[in-house]
Protein backbone atom coordinates (compact mmCIF):
# COMPACT_ATOMS: atom_id res chain seq x y z
CA UNK A 1 0.00 0.00 0.00
CA UNK A 2 1.48 3.33 -0.85
CA UNK A 3 0.77 6.26 2.01
CA UNK A 4 1.60 9.46 1.85
CA UNK A 5 4.41 9.96 4.19
CA UNK A 6 5.09 13.20 4.12
CA UNK A 7 4.38 15.50 7.37
CA UNK A 8 2.09 17.74 6.59
CA UNK A 9 2.80 21.34 6.91
CA UNK A 10 -0.07 24.08 8.29
CA UNK A 11 -2.06 25.56 4.88
CA UNK A 12 -1.53 28.98 5.43
CA UNK A 13 -3.95 31.49 4.70
CA UNK A 14 -2.31 35.28 3.46
CA UNK A 15 -3.71 36.48 7.16
CA UNK A 16 -2.22 34.10 9.01
CA UNK A 17 1.22 34.03 7.45
CA UNK A 18 2.73 36.57 10.16
CA UNK A 19 1.74 34.20 12.65
CA UNK A 20 4.03 31.61 10.95
CA UNK A 21 6.59 34.33 10.15
CA UNK A 22 6.72 34.78 13.68
CA UNK A 23 7.06 31.61 14.96
CA UNK A 24 10.26 31.05 12.38
CA UNK A 25 11.62 34.12 14.64
CA UNK A 26 10.70 32.25 18.14
CA UNK A 27 7.74 34.64 18.91
CA UNK A 28 4.00 33.40 19.30
CA UNK A 29 2.35 36.23 17.94
CA UNK A 30 -1.54 36.66 18.42
CA UNK A 31 -3.90 38.38 16.39
CA UNK A 32 -5.34 41.24 18.05
CA UNK A 33 -7.88 43.73 16.81
CA UNK A 34 -7.40 47.48 17.30
CA UNK A 35 -11.14 48.26 17.44
CA UNK A 36 -12.85 46.32 20.11
CA UNK A 37 -9.30 45.34 21.27
CA UNK A 38 -10.17 41.60 20.83
CA UNK A 39 -7.19 38.72 21.03
CA UNK A 40 -8.12 36.34 18.09
CA UNK A 41 -7.10 33.04 17.32
CA UNK A 42 -7.11 31.54 15.12
CA UNK A 43 -6.10 34.66 12.79
CA UNK A 44 -8.94 35.41 10.67
CA UNK A 45 -9.08 38.36 7.68
CA UNK A 46 -11.28 40.26 9.63
CA UNK A 47 -12.16 40.67 13.05
CA UNK A 48 -15.00 37.72 14.30
CA UNK A 49 -16.35 39.88 17.02
CA UNK A 50 -16.76 43.31 15.02
CA UNK A 51 -15.66 42.60 11.30
CA UNK A 52 -13.01 45.43 11.42
CA UNK A 53 -9.86 44.98 9.60
CA UNK A 54 -7.76 47.27 11.80
CA UNK A 55 -5.82 43.91 12.38
CA UNK A 56 -2.63 44.03 14.08
CA UNK A 57 -0.28 41.63 15.72
CA UNK A 58 1.28 41.40 19.48
CA UNK A 59 3.45 38.85 20.99
CA UNK A 60 2.48 36.22 23.56
CA UNK A 61 4.48 35.45 26.53
CA UNK A 62 4.73 31.70 25.92
CA UNK A 63 2.97 30.67 29.24
CA UNK A 64 0.30 28.36 29.29
CA UNK A 65 -2.27 25.76 30.83
CA UNK A 66 -2.90 22.55 29.86
CA UNK A 67 -6.33 22.41 29.49
CA UNK A 68 -6.77 18.83 28.45
CA UNK A 69 -4.69 16.48 26.81
CA UNK A 70 -4.27 12.72 25.37
CA UNK A 71 -1.67 10.85 24.28
CA UNK A 72 -1.17 8.58 21.20
CA UNK A 73 -0.03 4.92 21.13
CA UNK A 74 -1.57 3.54 17.70
CA UNK A 75 -4.20 4.05 15.22
CA UNK A 76 -2.88 7.14 13.82
CA UNK A 77 -1.38 8.32 10.17
CA UNK A 78 0.99 5.93 9.31
CA UNK A 79 3.13 9.47 8.21
CA UNK A 80 3.40 10.23 11.81
CA UNK A 81 3.87 6.66 13.97
CA UNK A 82 7.58 7.15 13.58
CA UNK A 83 6.81 10.03 16.36
CA UNK A 84 4.86 7.27 18.64
CA UNK A 85 4.04 7.71 21.25
CA UNK A 86 3.33 11.64 21.32
CA UNK A 87 0.58 13.97 23.07
CA UNK A 88 -1.74 15.97 21.96
CA UNK A 89 -3.06 18.75 23.54
CA UNK A 90 -5.27 22.13 24.39
CA UNK A 91 -3.44 24.72 26.02
CA UNK A 92 -4.74 27.84 27.41
CA UNK A 93 -2.41 31.36 26.96
CA UNK A 94 -2.34 33.60 29.77
CA UNK A 95 -3.77 35.74 26.80
CA UNK A 96 -6.92 33.75 26.49
CA UNK A 97 -6.40 32.01 23.64
CA UNK A 98 -6.94 28.44 23.47
CA UNK A 99 -4.28 25.89 21.13
CA UNK A 100 -4.10 22.54 19.84
CA UNK A 101 -0.70 21.93 20.24
CA UNK A 102 1.60 19.13 21.49
CA UNK A 103 2.90 18.30 24.94
CA UNK A 104 7.29 17.61 24.51
CA UNK A 105 9.82 17.14 26.72
CA UNK A 106 8.61 14.92 29.43
CA UNK A 107 7.10 11.64 29.86
CA UNK A 108 3.34 11.39 29.30
CA UNK A 109 2.67 9.71 32.30
CA UNK A 110 3.92 13.25 33.99
CA UNK A 111 1.13 14.97 31.86
CA UNK A 112 -1.45 16.50 33.99
CA UNK A 113 -4.56 18.65 33.35
CA UNK A 114 -3.73 22.07 34.91
CA UNK A 115 -0.01 21.67 34.47
CA UNK A 116 2.11 25.02 33.78
CA UNK A 117 3.60 24.68 30.42
CA UNK A 118 5.71 27.05 28.04
CA UNK A 119 6.02 27.63 24.56
CA UNK A 120 8.86 26.13 22.13
CA UNK A 121 9.23 25.53 18.89
CA UNK A 122 10.20 22.47 17.03
CA UNK A 123 10.73 22.54 13.21
CA UNK A 124 8.65 20.56 10.57
CA UNK A 125 9.86 21.02 7.12
CA UNK A 126 10.48 24.75 6.30
CA UNK A 127 7.89 25.79 9.30
CA UNK A 128 8.43 25.93 13.29
CA UNK A 129 5.37 24.52 15.07
CA UNK A 130 4.75 26.34 18.42
CA UNK A 131 4.15 23.17 21.24
CA UNK A 132 4.75 23.48 24.55
CA UNK A 133 6.89 21.87 27.61
CA UNK A 134 6.42 21.46 31.04
CA UNK A 135 7.31 24.83 33.11
CA UNK A 136 10.99 23.65 35.16
CA UNK A 137 9.82 23.95 38.88
CA UNK B 1 -42.70 24.88 14.85
CA UNK B 2 -42.19 21.55 13.73
CA UNK B 3 -44.81 19.76 15.92
CA UNK B 4 -47.00 17.33 13.64
CA UNK B 5 -46.10 18.28 10.07
CA UNK B 6 -44.25 14.87 8.91
CA UNK B 7 -44.41 11.08 9.44
CA UNK B 8 -42.12 8.56 8.43
CA UNK B 9 -44.30 5.70 6.89
CA UNK B 10 -41.76 3.33 5.09
CA UNK B 11 -38.76 2.56 5.94
CA UNK B 12 -35.62 -0.14 4.90
CA UNK B 13 -32.82 -1.21 5.53
CA UNK B 14 -29.65 -3.79 4.81
CA UNK B 15 -27.42 -5.49 7.23
CA UNK B 16 -24.24 -3.28 8.20
CA UNK B 17 -21.31 -5.56 7.16
CA UNK B 18 -17.99 -5.22 5.29
CA UNK B 19 -19.11 -6.81 1.24
CA UNK B 20 -17.09 -5.38 -1.28
CA UNK B 21 -19.30 -7.33 -3.99
CA UNK B 22 -21.96 -5.56 -2.59
CA UNK B 23 -21.88 -2.07 -4.98
CA UNK B 24 -23.68 0.98 -3.89
CA UNK B 25 -26.33 0.70 -6.27
CA UNK B 26 -27.07 -2.94 -4.99
CA UNK B 27 -28.00 -1.51 -1.42
CA UNK B 28 -29.80 2.28 -2.96
CA UNK B 29 -31.66 -0.35 -4.19
CA UNK B 30 -32.78 -2.53 -1.74
CA UNK B 31 -33.31 -0.26 1.03
CA UNK B 32 -35.53 2.31 -1.15
CA UNK B 33 -37.28 -0.40 -2.79
CA UNK B 34 -38.27 -2.08 1.00
CA UNK B 35 -39.26 1.42 2.30
CA UNK B 36 -41.43 2.39 -0.50
CA UNK B 37 -43.08 -0.96 -0.40
CA UNK B 38 -43.26 -0.68 3.71
CA UNK B 39 -45.06 3.01 3.10
CA UNK B 40 -47.91 1.18 1.06
CA UNK B 41 -47.08 3.55 -1.30
CA UNK B 42 -46.63 3.19 -5.04
CA UNK B 43 -42.89 4.05 -6.42
CA UNK B 44 -44.31 6.62 -8.55
CA UNK B 45 -46.47 8.45 -5.85
CA UNK B 46 -42.93 9.68 -4.51
CA UNK B 47 -42.47 13.39 -5.47
CA UNK B 48 -38.85 13.79 -4.06
CA UNK B 49 -35.72 11.65 -3.43
CA UNK B 50 -32.95 13.01 -1.38
CA UNK B 51 -29.27 11.69 -0.56
CA UNK B 52 -27.30 11.45 2.25
CA UNK B 53 -24.10 12.50 0.58
CA UNK B 54 -21.88 9.44 1.09
CA UNK B 55 -18.22 10.77 2.73
CA UNK B 56 -15.24 9.51 1.09
CA UNK B 57 -16.85 8.28 -1.80
CA UNK B 58 -16.70 10.71 -4.60
CA UNK B 59 -18.52 8.61 -8.14
CA UNK B 60 -21.78 7.66 -5.97
CA UNK B 61 -21.87 11.11 -4.70
CA UNK B 62 -21.50 12.78 -7.81
CA UNK B 63 -24.32 10.47 -9.43
CA UNK B 64 -26.45 11.22 -6.69
CA UNK B 65 -26.26 14.82 -6.76
CA UNK B 66 -26.40 14.50 -10.42
CA UNK B 67 -29.76 13.45 -9.95
CA UNK B 68 -29.14 9.57 -11.04
CA UNK B 69 -31.68 8.37 -8.28
CA UNK B 70 -35.12 8.85 -9.61
CA UNK B 71 -33.80 7.52 -13.19
CA UNK B 72 -32.41 3.81 -11.83
CA UNK B 73 -35.19 3.14 -9.60
CA UNK B 74 -37.67 4.25 -12.34
CA UNK B 75 -39.58 6.72 -9.76
CA UNK B 76 -41.63 8.64 -12.47
CA UNK B 77 -43.77 11.02 -10.22
CA UNK B 78 -40.47 12.86 -8.69
CA UNK B 79 -40.63 16.03 -9.50
CA UNK B 80 -36.76 16.60 -7.89
CA UNK B 81 -33.51 14.75 -6.47
CA UNK B 82 -30.91 16.32 -4.15
CA UNK B 83 -27.65 15.07 -2.22
CA UNK B 84 -27.44 16.97 1.55
CA UNK B 85 -24.37 17.05 3.44
CA UNK B 86 -23.72 18.31 6.85
CA UNK B 87 -21.36 15.08 7.98
CA UNK B 88 -23.84 13.33 11.16
CA UNK B 89 -26.59 15.66 10.90
CA UNK B 90 -26.96 15.21 6.75
CA UNK B 91 -30.02 12.73 7.76
CA UNK B 92 -31.46 15.77 10.21
CA UNK B 93 -31.31 17.91 7.25
CA UNK B 94 -32.97 16.11 4.57
CA UNK B 95 -35.78 15.83 6.36
CA UNK B 96 -36.09 18.77 7.36
CA UNK B 97 -35.86 19.68 3.35
CA UNK B 98 -38.36 16.11 2.97
CA UNK B 99 -40.53 19.04 5.86
CA UNK B 100 -39.94 21.72 3.54
CA UNK B 101 -40.89 20.24 0.15
CA UNK B 102 -44.25 18.42 1.96
CA UNK B 103 -45.48 21.73 3.74
CA UNK B 104 -44.92 24.26 0.05
CA UNK B 105 -46.37 21.65 -2.08
CA UNK B 106 -43.87 20.81 -3.69
CA UNK B 107 -43.45 16.76 -3.22
CA UNK B 108 -46.22 14.43 -1.20
CA UNK B 109 -43.95 11.97 -0.73
CA UNK B 110 -40.35 12.10 -0.24
CA UNK B 111 -37.71 9.26 -0.14
CA UNK B 112 -34.70 9.95 2.29
CA UNK B 113 -32.06 7.22 1.96
CA UNK B 114 -28.01 6.47 2.52
CA UNK B 115 -25.40 4.11 1.15
CA UNK B 116 -22.03 3.91 1.97
CA UNK B 117 -19.33 1.33 0.86
CA UNK B 118 -16.41 1.79 2.64
CA UNK B 119 -14.73 -1.78 1.94
CA UNK B 120 -13.56 -0.53 -1.08
CA UNK B 121 -12.54 2.61 -0.73
CA UNK B 122 -8.39 1.44 -0.63
CA UNK B 123 -7.26 2.29 2.77
CA UNK B 124 -4.69 5.36 2.14
CA UNK B 125 -7.56 6.80 1.63
CA UNK B 126 -9.65 5.61 3.94
CA UNK B 127 -7.13 6.68 6.52
CA UNK B 128 -5.94 9.60 5.30
CA UNK B 129 -10.07 10.86 5.21
CA UNK B 130 -11.19 10.29 8.46
CA UNK B 131 -7.69 11.69 9.62
CA UNK B 132 -8.97 15.21 7.69
CA UNK B 133 -12.08 15.51 7.75
CA UNK B 134 -13.31 17.83 10.29
CA UNK B 135 -9.79 18.62 11.58
CA UNK B 136 -8.27 22.06 10.70
CA UNK B 137 -5.68 21.62 8.06
CA UNK B 138 -3.75 24.66 9.68
CA UNK B 139 -4.27 24.45 13.20
CA UNK B 140 -5.01 20.61 14.43
CA UNK B 141 -4.02 18.26 10.91
CA UNK B 142 -0.15 19.32 11.02
CA UNK B 143 0.20 18.38 14.98
CA UNK B 144 -0.80 14.77 14.36
CA UNK B 145 -3.97 14.11 15.56
CA UNK B 146 -7.06 12.20 14.91
CA UNK B 147 -10.55 11.50 15.54
CA UNK B 148 -9.53 9.12 17.67
CA UNK B 149 -7.60 11.79 19.64
CA UNK B 150 -10.33 14.09 19.46
CA UNK B 151 -12.31 12.25 21.77
CA UNK B 152 -9.67 11.32 23.80
CA UNK B 153 -9.32 15.19 24.57
CA UNK B 154 -12.67 15.65 25.61
CA UNK B 155 -12.84 12.31 27.74
CA UNK B 156 -9.54 13.08 29.61
CA UNK B 157 -11.35 16.65 30.80
CA UNK B 158 -14.84 15.15 31.61
CA UNK B 159 -13.06 12.34 33.61
CA UNK B 160 -10.69 15.32 35.00
CA UNK B 161 -14.20 17.07 36.19
CA UNK B 162 -16.53 14.12 37.09
CA UNK B 163 -14.61 11.86 38.75
CA UNK B 164 -15.96 8.94 36.39
CA UNK B 165 -13.71 5.47 36.32
CA UNK B 166 -11.99 4.02 33.00
CA UNK B 167 -14.40 0.86 34.34
CA UNK B 168 -17.49 2.87 33.86
CA UNK B 169 -15.95 4.55 30.42
CA UNK B 170 -15.97 0.79 29.48
CA UNK B 171 -18.88 -0.16 30.42
CA UNK B 172 -20.52 2.13 27.61
CA UNK B 173 -19.03 -0.18 25.08
CA UNK B 174 -20.84 -3.24 26.69
CA UNK B 175 -24.32 -1.20 26.77
CA UNK B 176 -24.32 -0.39 22.70
CA UNK B 177 -23.08 -3.60 22.11
CA UNK B 178 -25.67 -5.81 24.08
CA UNK B 179 -28.11 -3.21 21.96
CA UNK B 180 -26.40 -4.27 19.04
CA UNK B 181 -26.23 -8.29 19.27
CA UNK B 182 -29.79 -8.16 19.25
CA UNK B 183 -29.63 -5.80 15.76
CA UNK B 184 -30.06 -8.11 13.27
CA UNK B 185 -28.38 -5.21 10.94
CA UNK B 186 -25.24 -4.42 13.45
CA UNK B 187 -21.98 -5.38 12.59
CA UNK B 188 -22.38 -7.49 15.99
CA UNK B 189 -24.90 -8.65 15.12
CA UNK B 190 -25.23 -12.22 17.33
CA UNK B 191 -21.75 -11.39 18.55
CA UNK B 192 -20.26 -11.83 22.46
CA UNK B 193 -20.80 -8.68 24.07
CA UNK B 194 -17.40 -7.89 25.73
CA UNK B 195 -17.11 -7.36 29.24
CA UNK B 196 -16.08 -3.91 30.49
CA UNK B 197 -12.50 -6.18 31.88
CA UNK B 198 -11.84 -7.35 27.91
CA UNK B 199 -12.90 -3.48 27.20
CA UNK B 200 -10.24 -2.20 29.21
CA UNK B 201 -7.48 -5.10 28.16
CA UNK B 202 -7.94 -4.30 24.29
CA UNK B 203 -4.73 -1.85 23.80
CA UNK B 204 -4.20 1.58 24.23
CA UNK B 205 -5.01 3.78 21.01
CA UNK B 206 -4.65 7.41 23.13
CA UNK B 207 -5.31 7.56 26.41
CA UNK B 208 -8.18 7.05 27.66
CA UNK B 209 -9.40 4.91 24.49
CA UNK B 210 -8.73 1.85 23.86
CA UNK B 211 -9.16 -0.37 20.81
CA UNK B 212 -12.54 -1.61 21.73
CA UNK B 213 -13.76 1.98 22.36
CA UNK B 214 -13.17 2.80 19.23
CA UNK B 215 -15.29 1.94 15.93
CA UNK B 216 -15.18 -0.69 13.38
CA UNK B 217 -15.96 0.71 9.51
CA UNK B 218 -18.14 -0.47 7.90
CA UNK B 219 -20.84 -0.66 4.30
CA UNK B 220 -24.12 -0.43 4.49
CA UNK B 221 -27.30 1.91 4.03
CA UNK B 222 -30.96 2.42 4.64
CA UNK B 223 -34.14 4.50 3.56
CA UNK B 224 -37.38 6.32 4.52
CA UNK B 225 -40.53 7.52 2.88
CA UNK B 226 -41.62 10.58 4.20
CA UNK B 227 -45.45 12.30 3.94
CA UNK B 228 -46.92 14.98 5.97
CA UNK B 229 -48.54 14.17 9.37
CA UNK B 230 -52.43 14.44 8.13
CA UNK B 231 -51.48 12.01 5.07
CA UNK B 232 -49.49 9.53 7.58
CA UNK B 233 -52.98 9.60 9.75
CA UNK B 234 -54.87 9.09 6.88
CA UNK B 235 -52.88 5.74 5.94
CA UNK B 236 -53.75 4.54 9.04
CA UNK B 237 -50.48 2.49 9.11
CA UNK B 238 -47.83 2.75 11.76
CA UNK B 239 -45.98 5.83 11.58
CA UNK B 240 -43.01 7.95 13.36
CA UNK B 241 -44.94 11.61 13.70
CA UNK B 242 -41.89 14.79 13.85
CA UNK B 243 -43.07 16.07 16.87
CA UNK B 244 -39.67 18.73 17.88
CA UNK B 245 -36.53 20.17 16.70
CA UNK B 246 -34.05 22.19 17.41
CA UNK B 247 -30.05 23.18 16.44
CA UNK B 248 -27.40 24.53 18.22
CA UNK B 249 -24.26 25.52 16.39
CA UNK B 250 -20.62 25.05 18.37
CA UNK B 251 -17.87 25.25 15.67
CA UNK B 252 -16.00 24.11 12.89
CA UNK B 253 -12.46 23.40 14.36
CA UNK B 254 -12.24 20.83 17.00
CA UNK B 255 -10.20 23.48 19.45
CA UNK B 256 -12.34 26.57 19.06
CA UNK B 257 -15.28 24.32 20.17
CA UNK B 258 -16.07 25.82 24.11
CA UNK B 259 -17.24 22.79 26.28
CA UNK B 260 -19.53 24.47 28.45
CA UNK B 261 -21.05 26.04 24.96
CA UNK B 262 -21.28 22.55 24.08
CA UNK B 263 -23.38 20.98 26.85
CA UNK B 264 -25.28 23.92 27.19
CA UNK B 265 -26.39 23.56 23.45
CA UNK B 266 -27.30 19.61 24.44
CA UNK B 267 -29.51 20.92 27.47
CA UNK B 268 -31.35 23.48 25.63
CA UNK B 269 -31.96 21.72 22.32
CA UNK B 270 -33.06 19.11 24.38
CA UNK B 271 -35.67 21.31 26.51
CA UNK B 272 -36.55 23.04 22.85
CA UNK B 273 -37.50 19.83 21.07
CA UNK B 274 -39.45 18.58 23.83
CA UNK B 275 -41.59 21.88 24.65
CA UNK B 276 -42.51 21.95 20.99
CA UNK B 277 -43.91 18.32 21.47
CA UNK B 278 -45.62 19.23 24.29
CA UNK B 279 -43.30 16.25 26.45
CA UNK B 280 -40.80 16.38 29.55
CA UNK B 281 -37.61 13.89 29.44
CA UNK B 282 -40.37 12.00 31.70
CA UNK B 283 -42.41 11.07 28.87
CA UNK B 284 -39.33 9.52 26.87
CA UNK B 285 -39.80 6.07 25.76
CA UNK B 286 -36.22 5.91 24.04
CA UNK B 287 -32.92 8.08 24.08
CA UNK B 288 -31.49 7.11 21.03
CA UNK B 289 -28.36 9.25 21.09
CA UNK B 290 -26.13 9.31 17.98
CA UNK B 291 -22.52 10.17 19.44
CA UNK B 292 -20.15 8.06 17.17
CA UNK B 293 -18.19 6.90 20.18
CA UNK B 294 -18.66 5.46 23.29
CA UNK B 295 -17.02 8.13 25.83
CA UNK B 296 -19.21 11.07 24.94
CA UNK B 297 -22.35 8.83 26.42
CA UNK B 298 -22.03 9.44 30.02
CA UNK B 299 -21.78 13.29 29.36
CA UNK B 300 -25.47 13.33 27.38
CA UNK B 301 -26.84 11.35 29.72
CA UNK B 302 -26.27 13.82 32.21
CA UNK B 303 -27.12 16.87 30.72
CA UNK B 304 -29.97 15.29 29.02
CA UNK B 305 -31.10 14.71 32.85
CA UNK B 306 -31.10 11.06 32.21
CA UNK B 307 -28.33 9.97 34.85
CA UNK B 308 -28.00 12.64 37.76
CA UNK B 309 -24.58 14.89 37.71
CA UNK B 310 -21.41 12.95 37.84
CA UNK B 311 -23.43 9.26 37.45
CA UNK B 312 -23.43 9.16 33.93
CA UNK B 313 -20.45 6.46 33.91
CA UNK B 314 -21.89 4.63 37.03
CA UNK B 315 -25.21 4.28 35.19
CA UNK B 316 -23.66 2.83 32.68
CA UNK B 317 -21.86 0.19 34.50
CA UNK B 318 -24.87 -0.65 36.52
CA UNK B 319 -26.11 -1.47 33.02
CA UNK B 320 -29.18 0.77 33.49
CA UNK B 321 -28.42 1.53 29.53
CA UNK B 322 -27.79 -1.85 28.73
CA UNK B 323 -30.42 -4.31 26.55
CA UNK B 324 -33.00 -5.03 29.22
CA UNK B 325 -32.25 -2.18 31.18
CA UNK B 326 -34.54 0.12 32.55
CA UNK B 327 -33.19 3.02 30.56
CA UNK B 328 -33.22 2.51 27.19
CA UNK B 329 -30.52 3.91 25.25
CA UNK B 330 -28.72 3.99 21.34
CA UNK B 331 -30.62 0.45 20.34
CA UNK B 332 -28.76 -0.12 17.31
CA UNK B 333 -25.83 0.51 19.73
CA UNK B 334 -24.88 4.03 18.23
CA UNK B 335 -21.26 3.87 15.32
CA UNK B 336 -19.74 1.47 18.38
CA UNK B 337 -22.19 -1.21 18.21
CA UNK B 338 -23.75 -0.88 14.33
CA UNK B 339 -20.31 -0.37 12.72
CA UNK B 340 -19.22 3.00 11.24
CA UNK B 341 -20.79 4.04 8.04
CA UNK B 342 -20.10 7.58 7.82
CA UNK B 343 -23.11 9.99 7.63
CA UNK B 344 -25.03 6.73 7.34
CA UNK B 345 -25.15 6.37 11.58
CA UNK B 346 -27.54 8.90 11.99
CA UNK B 347 -30.01 7.66 8.98
CA UNK B 348 -29.56 4.40 10.57
CA UNK B 349 -30.52 6.01 14.17
CA UNK B 350 -33.92 8.11 12.05
CA UNK B 351 -34.51 4.45 10.65
CA UNK B 352 -34.28 2.87 14.20
CA UNK B 353 -36.68 5.62 15.76
CA UNK B 354 -39.15 5.29 13.30
CA UNK B 355 -39.06 1.33 13.61
CA UNK B 356 -39.24 1.45 17.33
CA UNK B 357 -42.65 4.01 16.91
CA UNK B 358 -43.86 1.54 14.54
CA UNK B 359 -43.54 -1.18 17.15
CA UNK B 360 -41.32 -3.30 14.11
CA UNK B 361 -38.02 -4.07 16.51
CA UNK B 362 -38.72 -7.03 17.10
CA UNK B 363 -36.23 -8.30 20.24
CA UNK B 364 -35.12 -4.45 20.72
CA UNK B 365 -38.68 -3.40 21.29
CA UNK B 366 -39.13 -0.98 23.88
CA UNK B 367 -42.23 -1.43 25.66
CA UNK B 368 -44.89 1.07 24.57
CA UNK B 369 -43.20 2.65 23.33
CA UNK B 370 -44.39 6.23 22.72
CA UNK B 371 -41.84 9.00 22.42
CA UNK B 372 -38.12 9.10 21.22
CA UNK B 373 -35.65 11.46 21.60
CA UNK B 374 -33.06 11.27 18.78
CA UNK B 375 -30.13 13.25 18.22
CA UNK B 376 -27.53 13.89 15.23
CA UNK B 377 -24.19 16.26 15.05
CA UNK B 378 -22.20 16.88 12.28
CA UNK B 379 -18.65 17.09 11.40
CA UNK B 380 -16.47 16.43 14.49
CA UNK B 381 -19.68 17.87 16.09
CA UNK B 382 -19.65 20.91 14.73
CA UNK B 383 -23.24 21.45 15.95
CA UNK B 384 -25.97 19.26 17.58
CA UNK B 385 -29.67 18.50 16.82
CA UNK B 386 -32.47 17.25 18.97
CA UNK B 387 -35.75 16.13 17.77
CA UNK B 388 -38.56 14.47 19.45
CA UNK B 389 -40.25 11.92 17.45
CA UNK B 390 -43.91 10.30 18.43
CA UNK B 391 -45.72 7.07 17.29
CA UNK B 392 -48.76 9.86 17.13
CA UNK B 393 -49.51 13.43 17.17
Amino acid sequence: MDFDMTKPNPEVQPWSMKFWEGTKEGKLLIQFCKDCKSNIFYPRKFCPECWSKNLDWKQAGGKATVYTFSTAYDMVEPKFTDELPYTIAYVDLEEGIRLMTRIVECKPEDIEIGMPVEVVFYPRNDFMLPYFRPVKK
Amino acid sequence: MSKGKIAIIGIGEVPTRNMPERTHWDIIYDTCMEAVRDSGLNKNDIEGAISVTPQAQPKIAAELSFGKLPEELGLKGCKDAVSVNAGGASTSNAIRLAEQWITSGIAKAVLVHHVTVHSTIPIPDLINFFAKAGVDQQWEYPYGTTYNIIMGLMANRYIKETGCKPEEMASVVTALRSWAAKDPNSFFYGKEVPSVEKVMASSLLNTPLHKRESNVLGDGGCAMVIVSAEDAKKMKRPAAYKLGDSVRYFSGTCVMRDFYKVAEGFIVTAKEAMSQAGITKDDVSLWNCYLAYPLAHPLIAELLEVAPQGMGGKYFLEGRMSFGGDIPWSSIGDAPGRGHTGSGVSSACYVETARQLMGKAGERQVKNCKYVYQNAGGGSGFNNIATIWGRDF
